[in-house]
């Protein structure tokens, strides 16, 4: 029994730990040098108002992110649809605004999504 | 299989506990926002009524909802280690459900005894059953 319950508590355990592991490499490191301003991405009733954005491309560029709902989201920027890397990762924030600096990208198409509530979408635009 | 059902004091605050640490999960993912979440919210307040509701046969398979709320909790918090995302308030909500299990485990042993002859004992009654019945159909027909 009690190697049982030790091991309910190892699982438990692990899940909590590679998730806190995977925290720490999810974040990008802040861009250095000018930034330029950037659109604002409007999140309400679970959808971003938003879904098409351009942006300078070659610079390094501020995202405003006006959350209108009650429920917590965030702007993150991903290479691809995959969200396997992300140059940007947004604070997650209720019913707030907050910045997001994007590092200067390479002229092309960008994905991002709320990473709380991965159906929230839209294309960055580099140009 | 001979499961307690009479309740001692610590038996109380254990269960008074596990229904404490459900509805906050439950409050947090409500708070949310979405289908999914919203759905974890209605699935872990199921739980929290089945977990203490004084009906016979809710009592009966009390062992099945304890077991079954683990594995809930147990799932939230690996589809979590996987998608993320990673923020205080899931940290919270996680720790909640870590801690929600291992108290249904500490409730488990109390009133039920070990897992595995729990399961082997339902498995077993299931089976000669189904047995009996397949045996009254044969002779029927």
């Amino acid at each position: 029994m009690k190697r049982i319950l030790l091991a309910v508590a190892l699982v438990a355990l692990a899940a909590l730990s590679a998730a806190c592991a995977s925290t720490g490499g999810s974040t990008p490191p802040a861009p250095s040098g000018p930034v330029v301003d950037g659109p604002t991405i409007v999140a309400k009733d679970l959808k971003f108002q938003t879904t098409s954005v351009e942006v300078k491309a070659g610079s390094n560029v501020t995202i405003h992110f006006d959350n209108q709902d009650s429920a917590p989201h965030n702007v993150a920027v991903y290479t691809d649809s995959s969200a396997s890397s992300a140059p940007a990762v947004g604070e997650i924030v209720t019913s707030a605004k907050s910045e997001l600096v994007v590092p200067a990208l390479q002229p092309g198409s960008y994905f991002f999504r709320c990473d709380v509530h991965h159906d929230m979408t839209g294309t960055i635009v580099a140009k | 299989m001979n499961p307690r059902s009479s309740l001692r004091p610590l038996d109380v605050v254990i269960r008074i506990a596990i229904v404490g640490l459900v509805l906050g999960t439950a409050y947090i993912h409500s708070t949310l926002g979405g289908l999914l979440f919203t759905l974890n919210a209605l699935g872990y307040l199921t739980a929290a009524v089945a977990i203490v509701i004084p009906l016979a046969i809710a009592s009966r398979f009390r062992w099945f909802i304890r077991l079954g709320l683990m594995g809930y909790a147990a799932t939230a918090i690996i589809a979590w280690a996987v998608q993320g995302p990673y923020y205080t308030t899931a940290y919270i909500a996680k720790a909640i459900e870590v801690a929600l299990i291992a108290l249904l485990a500490v409730d488990f042993a109390r009133m039920d005894g070990n897992p595995v002859k729990v399961v082997k004992a339902e498995l077993a009654l299931l089976g000669s059953k189904v047995g009996r019945r397949a045996a009254a159909g044969s002779a029927g027909a």
